[in-house]
């Protein structure tokens, strides 16, 4: 065993939202003497102001450090994670290629949602866990009280965690310390074939895309053949190197490091995350552990308001694809919306991210419909066919039976607000699991809750029933037979399927007049009267009636009004270019959303 | 960035209408949001020498236009002392190049017209009074907070008829909180049996700030329903109908020849010269008005302009069709087309099918009118 492999160490950093990832990271790469300057890739910048407003952290590049400990130079390589529930199967491989990670806990928040889903994905994959109490300057700060509940929650010894302060910079040399006495260092057969584990990815336009990689096996230099395993393609590598946190070039990456790989690559999704990359001669005998093909979760509709511009559209999702090898699409048409896309994305956040860039990078008006999930429905001949378009439901006559996915939810809340997180989880069809209290402060609430009844607006609703305190992540479990039907609604008479929904019967007759209500307010009064009903199977359950328009005048009109009326009718109809033409019912973009509005 | 459009390459026979703008009023009405100032004896003259300042620089600015119509409006230009409004129309002329038929319009409250006035008026050469009655009921007066009652608005009428007035026009309000159908129909009643050669019946417009506004937001007053809104203004039509006054345009009904021409100027797309504080001017292609603040516009009246906007092509077309389908005359499709170089019925070809399946148009002999008056704005939207 080489001695320099006993010199590397490398590692990530996982933490609920807010306990001070960032800052320690910052922290750890100043106190090295690294640079200190967050370098986001392209991707990141434009997406930032809507990470920042749920609370996510731009993701680093993995940052190799060096530090000298006992006389000895260390190369310390931090890998950051994606913070979100949505992106876990990338989480999951940026820790495949650590040895350690630190679990950063908030001294005055303690264990929350997060901390634990992130600690269950590292001890998954085999890590050692470094937990690191911070947040020690605050008034609230309770160390020991916080030692003790990671002890007992999480089941790993933390007497002896480094109490810190990332923002004052306190005791940070005791993580550093303990990164190199508690982390092992990587133990890889310098000799055997390249074994490199693609851990992320992101699109150059002049590299072409760059793979991160930890290097398990072997080394690999420019030059090299490379295969990538699980896709079988082909490169020439162009570029090593490792990002300090500038991608920094080098001859070559040899065993235990972390750095990347440029190979003339077209395509992002020839770079797959979790992919093997070793030599297209004399490969490795087996690809790594745990690579999976991503598989959406969450699907909607997107549709240009301007039916012109659905190449457009088609360009943009090119474009982001380009650097989202998750996003999935496929062209579809709609008999309200016309031609447009249905889009598979890992969750809500992706989805609303997407949304957002469409909207804002490529200036496109677009209509989403309401997401939903892909069911799995069971037809009397046999055959079974994934369903996530409600529009493309089979006629109730041949269905058997529908499936629909369930997760394992997890809720952290102080007690005051168990009742009321109760009812909503009851509300939304969840099934009890355990209640554990944690201390007299935090309760654990566990539930198996269909995955359609929280895509949309649980969080907001779990948020504002508690104030903010109560934290929640989830996984998927799997897939449970429900009865479910297909909610219709019609304007004027018409079935409008862009607004069509799969609910659970029981609630089905709620939902249909909620929805008919909603609609009333949000449809505009047009120059006659415009019935809407919710129907299930063509009987109509629920009606509303948005009234004609009957006084739309301006009485007066001369000299001083002229141009300020002019302004305002051309305000009013940019307003109106807005909504989109169902039938002869013009509907606002946002109406296809809005109907999901449950509290 | 549209290319700006239009104006008078070729020098021909130039028109245009003069406004004219005072500012003051003895109290302030509950629904105004004029720019008008009350508590004004010291503000008055500084005002009129500043007006006769821009006036004069103006005329020159301007001396190869002919004018054609002639409005003083306000405010209350009547709360002007006596002789002011005649020394006014001198100097008017004095400046500028009045066409020999014109039409000069003055605004009057009833409660100060007096006789003297009214007879200065005439002689001044003004040939049009135009007063405010909005409505004869004397609660709605109260509560709209107006200075006068109906006796001395049928007072006022006398005065103007005896002074040599022949072309009088009074403003009425649809749609007042309390009002009812009744209310109108006695209104409208009364005014036809006077020697009223006009009426104006505008529905009220509840404008954020003002005091009837805030009773209505606070709840002290309900606003009036949109169907009896549009009852009465229905029935205005009707009965003006029947007594000889033709609507012409939305809110302006005319017996035979008295069609207010200084309006439908407006109407036509015609140049117009705003003169005083506030007033708008639309000249050689150019939308601007003037300061809405008075200091400033007592310290620089010649030289206070402002929002100055050049007309594009869109914004042509626009204006032309928003403002003529507000008439009953309507827009006159050749004219439009030999003007913007366009084809209106293949530009417009969506909005006229779906407009004219909803029977809310007529499109008769190349003129386009609109069927229903009470969603006039909906329909002239579409065209935008």
């Amino acid at each position: 065993m080489n001695e320099r492999q006993k010199h590397i160490r490398n590692f990530c950093i996982v933490a609920h939202i807010d306990h001070g990832k960032s800052t320690l990271a910052d922290r750890l790469i100043e106190q090295t003497g690294t640079i200190a300057k967050r370098d986001i890739t392209e991707q990141m910048l434009d997406s930032m102001d809507l990470e920042r407003e749920r609370g996510i952290t731009i993701k680093l590049t993995p940052t190799r450090m060096k530090y000298i400990f006992d006389g000895e130079e260390y190369i310390l390589n931090l890998i950051d994670t994606p913070g979100h529930v949505d992106f876990s199967y990338e989480v999951s491989r940026s820790l495949a290629a650590c040895e350690g990670a630190i679990l950063i806990v908030d001294a005055s928040q303690g264990v929350e949602a997060q901390t634990l889903a992130n600690v269950h994905l590292a001890l998954e994959n085999k890590l050692e866990i470094l937990p690191v109490i911070n947040k020690i300057d605050l008034p609230s700060a309770e160390p020991e009280k916080v030692k003790q509940e990671i002890e007992d929650v999480i089941g790993i010894p933390a007497m002896n965690a480094p109490c810190i302060s990332a923002k004052e910079g306190i005791n940070i040399s005791q993580v550093l310390e303990s990164i190199i006495c508690e982390f092992p260092h990587p133990n890889g057969d310098e000799n055997a074939p390249l074994k490199a584990l693609i851990f992320d990815s992101y699109y150059d336009n002049f590299k072409g895309a760059v793979c991160l990689v930890r290097v398990f096996d072997g080394s690999v230099k420019i030059g090299d053949m490379i295969k990538f395993m699980q896709t079988g393609s082909v490169f020439d590598v162009t570029e090593v190197g490792y990002f300090m946190p500038r991608p920094t070039p080098c001859e070559e990456l040899l065993t235990g490091e972390v750095g990347y790989i440029c190979a003339s690559i077209k395509k992002i999704s020839d770079a797959k995350v979790g992919d093997t990359v070793t030599f297209a001669e004399n490969p490795a005998k087996e690809a790594l552990a745990g690579y999976k093909q991503v598989q959406p979760v969450v699907f909607s509709g997107i549709f240009p308001v301007d039916g012109s511009k659905y190449a457009e559209l088609k360009d943009a999702l090119e474009k982001l694809k380009l650097n989202d090898s998750s996003l999935l699409y496929q062209p579809e048409t709609s008999t309200a919306l016309g031609f447009g896309f249905r889009c598979g994305f890992l969750g809500l956040l992706h989805m609303e991210i997407i949304q957002e860039r469409l909207e804002r990078e490529f200036n496109l008006d677009i209509i989403t419909t309401a997401p939903g999930v892909s069911y799995k429905v069971y037809l009397y001949n046999g055959d079974m066919i994934e369903v996530s378009n409600p529009s493309n439901l089979p006629e109730v006559g041949n269905i058997n039976y529908i499936q629909e996915p369930f997760v394992n939810m997890h809720i952290f809340t102080p007690p005051e607000y168990v009742g009321t997180i109760m009812d909503l989880c009851q509300s939304r069809r969840g099934e009890e699991g355990n209640v554990t209290y944690l201390d007299t402060s935090r309760v654990r609430l566990d539930y198996k809750i269909p995955l359609n009844e929280i895509i949309y607006d649980f969080f907001d609703s779990l948020k504002s029933r508690t104030k903010g305190y109560a934290s929640m992540d989830y996984e998927l479990s799997e897939y449970r037979t429900s009865k479910l039907v297909k909610l219709d609604i019609l304007l004027k008479g018409e079935v409008c399927d862009a607004l069509s929904l799969i609910v659970h019967a029981d609630s089905a007759y709620n939902r249909g007049k909620i929805i008919a209500d909603k609609l009333k307010d949000v449809i505009p009064r047009q120059m006659f009267e415009v019935p809407i009903q919710a129907a299930i199977g063509g009987k109509i359950i629920a009606r509303e009636t948005v009234k004609a328009l009957r006084k739309d005048v301006l009485s007066k009109c001369y000299g001083g009004d002229i141009t300020r009326k002019r302004k305002l009718l051309e305000k009013q109809k940019e307003g109106k270019k807005k909504m989109r033409s169902l039938g002869s019912v013009q509907v606002p973009s946002d109406a296809f959303v809005s109907i999901l509005k449950i509290d | 960035m549209e290319m700006a459009w239009g104006g008078n390459p070729f020098e021909k026979e130039k028109q245009m209408s003069l406004y004219i703008h005072i500012p003051f009023c003895n109290s302030k009405c509950a629904y105004c949001n004029f720019i008008s100032f009350e508590n004004n004896d010291k503000q008055i003259p500084k005002y009129l020498d500043a007006l006769y300042e821009e006036i004069d620089e103006r005329g020159k600015e301007y001396k190869d236009y002919k004018i054609t119509t002639i409005y003083i409006g306000g405010g209350t230009p009547s709360i002007l002392p006596e002789g002011e409004v005649d020394e006014l129309m001198q100097f008017i002329r004095s400046r500028f190049t009045i066409l020999y038929d014109e039409s000069v319009t003055i605004e009057a409250n009833p409660k100060s017209l007096t006789k003297e006035k009214a007879k200065e008026y005439f002689n001044a050469g003004i040939n049009r009074i135009s007063l405010g009655l909005q409505t004869d009921n004397p609660s709605l007066l109260k509560l709209l907070n107006r200075p006068h009652n109906y006796e001395d608005f049928e007072k006022a009428v006398e005065y103007a008829k005896s002074a040599g007035f022949s072309d009088i026009n009074a403003d009425i309000l649809l749609g007042i909180p309390n009002q009812t159908l009744r209310d109108v129909k006695i209104t409208l009643d009364k005014l036809i049996k006077l020697p009223i050669t006009h009426i104006s019946a505008y529905g009220l417009i509840l404008e954020k700030g003002t005091p009837i506004s805030k009773s209505i937001d606070t709840g002290k007053l309900k606003i009036c329903n949109e169907d009896l809104a549009n009852k009465m203004y229905d029935y205005t039509v009707k009965r003006l109908n029947e007594a000889g006054f033709y609507r012409y345009e939305i809110s302006n009904f005319a017996k035979e020849s008295y069609a207010s021409k200084h309006n439908l100027n407006y109407w036509n797309r015609g140049e117009y010269l705003g003169l005083g504080l506030a007033s708008h001017s639309f000249v050689n292609a150019e939308h601007w008005h003037n300061t809405e603040n008075l200091q400033k516009y007592l310290k620089n009246p010649s030289d206070c302009k402002e929002d100055i906007e050049k007309q594009t092509l869109k914004t042509a077309k626009q204006e032309t069709i928003m403002l003529s389908l507000r008439t009953e005359a309507g827009l006159d499709i050749r004219e439009f087309n030999r003007e913007f170089d366009a084809n209106f019925m293949q530009d417009y070809k969506m909005q006229i099918k779906s407009l004219l399946e909803a029977n809310l148009i007529t499109i008769q002999d190349l003129v386009v009118t609109i069927n229903d008056f009470n969603v006039s704005n909906a329909i002239i939207e579409e065209f935008f």
